[in-house]
């Protein structure tokens, strides 16, 4: 009894914590501020945001100089060099975000300092998200994120598709929350434990292929296979990336699903070792996934639509690797983190130039886009760029994403693996036929409407787009530079 | 196991309704008005400033049974808690939302 009243200090490493407290401070102030300044504050919020982002990556920089894996909270919180890495994603994608939003919520004349507030909580929870080892913290950190996103799908007030939106994946959001906690709730009371390493030894234990263990196992998957809007758990996404407003559903198809995935790869990797169970579940979704969104997004007529179902597709991809993470286990996940990268960068792109052309044109359809290269010659090229990388075409980005993808299914051999590539390898085409439905328009159609007026690129939103076509094409170009945080990106596993 | 009992049960029991047994139940009196009464909606924001520091208390209360265990500490933790609680009162407060309109 008295050994339970006890309370030592959890030892606490500033360092290591430093990142999420910049966040957590910056998103205070900005609080704060708006509390004491009003309206007249509303002009520095993107700046403090933006500011606050960047200064969020000076701790991860001297972190990843000092090296050492830290783990805080038994466990349940560790800084190790995938953390890392991704931390430094999610901070680069918001800011990049915030570039997006700036001129966006201003002419909208939406709230401003809690849009920002909202993302930079969103943000806060997926850095955690890359550093839980736990069970409970990676729910805390999972509802950390999606609570914040939830609201700002619905931003658009007065409009009732962005309503819409917001409520679908609210629900969607909470259903999806429900399975995974009965899942961990069922771990919980097989292992005894809810640390991930403890999880992985009790389970290679009892051999982990209990009927309860698998159940509880496939549903904290397929609770985090609806935030990464695998089918057959995408029903949400296209709906509510089409009524949201543009820069938030830019957050969702990149932050928010590099989170989820971030969320599987270390379920997958540290948690659960019965990949027996795990690997023709994935090889399913994996396949469903790239099948379905392409499918589907061959029939689109709606930029914003066409691109969420892109991203559909590219979550298929993105689950690939999973498929064979039992044989090829670094390949895998060094294939996932490069993809997660490089996907992050050309699609925060594609977006930037659909934000750009809407502006003007006010309309989200695809013929919107039509002869765009007579009139911003500039914006058609870069998301011809952007195309060529999501489609997979050297010299771009995303070609690389692909090899990667091939790597570890070669790696990992066998009729499985080599199946599953040829389904890589049909998507592939497949989805080349959509994305070059939106280059014809660009280059081949007639001006839509007739209205040849120049687009004025705002500062902010030509920095967003500058930012992330330097780094696709010099991810294309450079294949080294992002292999090696794919490299680096290595999970400590604590002890296994 | 929930869905089953309600089927058994719908299945075994006898369903004589009458006009009387079909009326609304509202505490033995006589309903009045349709069922899509309105209610207001500035009850809301105060339902919902309630539940934000219902739950604070909830966290409060554990840790001040405990105070002397949890020491300095704890006092500060509990300060940067209720601080960044005050700070979303403030807010409501700034933005008007607690007046009675």
């Amino acid at each position: 009894m008295e050994a339970l009243l006890a309370f030592t200090r959890p030892p606490l490493d500033w360092h290591a914590l430093a990142p999420e407290l910049t966040l957590l401070a910056v998103g205070t102030i900005l609080t704060l501020v708006d509390i004491i300044w009003d309206e007249k504050s509303k002009q520095v919020m993107p700046t403090l945001a933006g500011v606050g982002l960047l200064a969020g990556l000076v701790p991860i920089l001297t972190l990843a100089l000092d090296g050492t894996d830290r783990a805080m909270f038994g466990g349940a919180y560790m800084v190790d060099d995938f953390a890392l890495v991704m931390k430094a994603l999610f901070l680069i994608v918001g800011y990049i975000i915030v570039l997006m939003s700036v001129d966006y919520i201003r002419d909208g004349d939406y709230y401003e300092n809690e849009y920002y507030t909202l993302m930079l909580t969103s943000l806060l929870g997926m850095l955690m998200m890359a550093s839980s080892r736990d069970l409970i913290s990676v729910f805390v950190a999972l509802e950390l994120l999606s609570i914040p996103a939830y609201m700002m799908a619905a931003w658009r007030k007065g409009g009732r598709r962005s309503n819409e939106a917001g409520l679908k994946y609210y629900l969607m959001g909470v259903f999806a929350s429900a399975i995974m906690l009965y899942g961990m709730s069922l771990i919980y009371g097989l292992t005894g434990s809810t640390s991930f390493s403890s999880i992985a030894s009790a389970m290679a234990l009892n051999d982990g292929v209990t009927a309860m263990s698998i159940l509880g196992v496939l549903f904290v998957l397929i609770g985090f296979a609806f935030k990464v809007s695998a089918v057959p758990f995408h029903n949400w996404a296209p709906d509510t990336y089409e009524g949201a407003p543009t820069p938030v559903t830019a957050f969702l198809a990149v932050a928010s699903k590099a989170a989820g995935m971030v969320a599987l790869i270390q379920l997958v990797f540290v948690a659960f070792d019965n990949h027996e169970v795990i690997q023709p579940f994935f090889w399913l979704i994996a396949a469903l996934t790239m099948t379905v969104g392409n499918l589907i997004a061959l029939r689109q007529t709606n930029i914003v639509r066409l691109l969420a179902y892109s991203g559909i597709a590219q979550g298929g991809f993105m689950l690939v690797p999973f498929a064979v993470a039992g044989q090829a286990s670094e390949r895998a996940l060094q294939a996932i983190v490069i993809y997660l990268i490089i996907y992050a960068f050309m699609n925060l792109g594609a977006f930037s130039v659909v934000l750009a052309v809407s502006r003007k044109t006010r309309s989200g359809e695809l013929e919107s886009f039509g002869g765009l290269f007579q009139y911003a010659p500039g914006l058609a090229v870069a998301m011809t760029i952007f195309l060529a990388a999501l489609a997979g075409i050297p010299p771009a980005g995303g070609w690389f994403a692909k090899f990667g993808l091939f790597r570890a299914l070669l790696d990992a051999g066998g009729a499985w693996a080599a199946t599953l590539g040829v389904v890589v390898a049909i998507n592939t085409v497949i989805a080349f036929a959509y994305y070059a439905r939106v280059l014809g328009q660009m280059w081949f159609q007639p001006i839509h409407e007739g209205d040849e007026r120049p687009i004025k690129l705002t500062s902010a939103l030509g920095s967003a787009l500058v930012i992330a076509l330097v780094a696709t094409m010099a991810f294309g170009i450079l294949p080294g530079l992002v292999g090696h945080f794919g490299e680096v990106a290595v999970l400590s596993t604590l002890g296994r | 196991m929930a869905g089953g009992m309600l089927t058994i049960a719908r299945i075994l029991r006898p369903q004589r309704p009458t006009r009387q047994k079909l009326i609304a139940y509202e505490s033995g009196v006589d309903p009045v008005g349709g069922e899509w009464a309105q209610s207001q909606i500035r009850y809301y924001v105060f339902a919902v400033l309630f539940v934000l520091f219902d739950v604070e208390a909830v966290f409060i209360f554990p840790w001040a049974t405990r105070l002397e265990v949890y020491g300095l500490f704890g006092l500060v933790e509990m300060a940067i808690f209720i601080f960044i609680l005050v700070l979303g009162l403030f807010y409501a407060w700034r933005k008007g939302v607690l007046r009675w309109v």
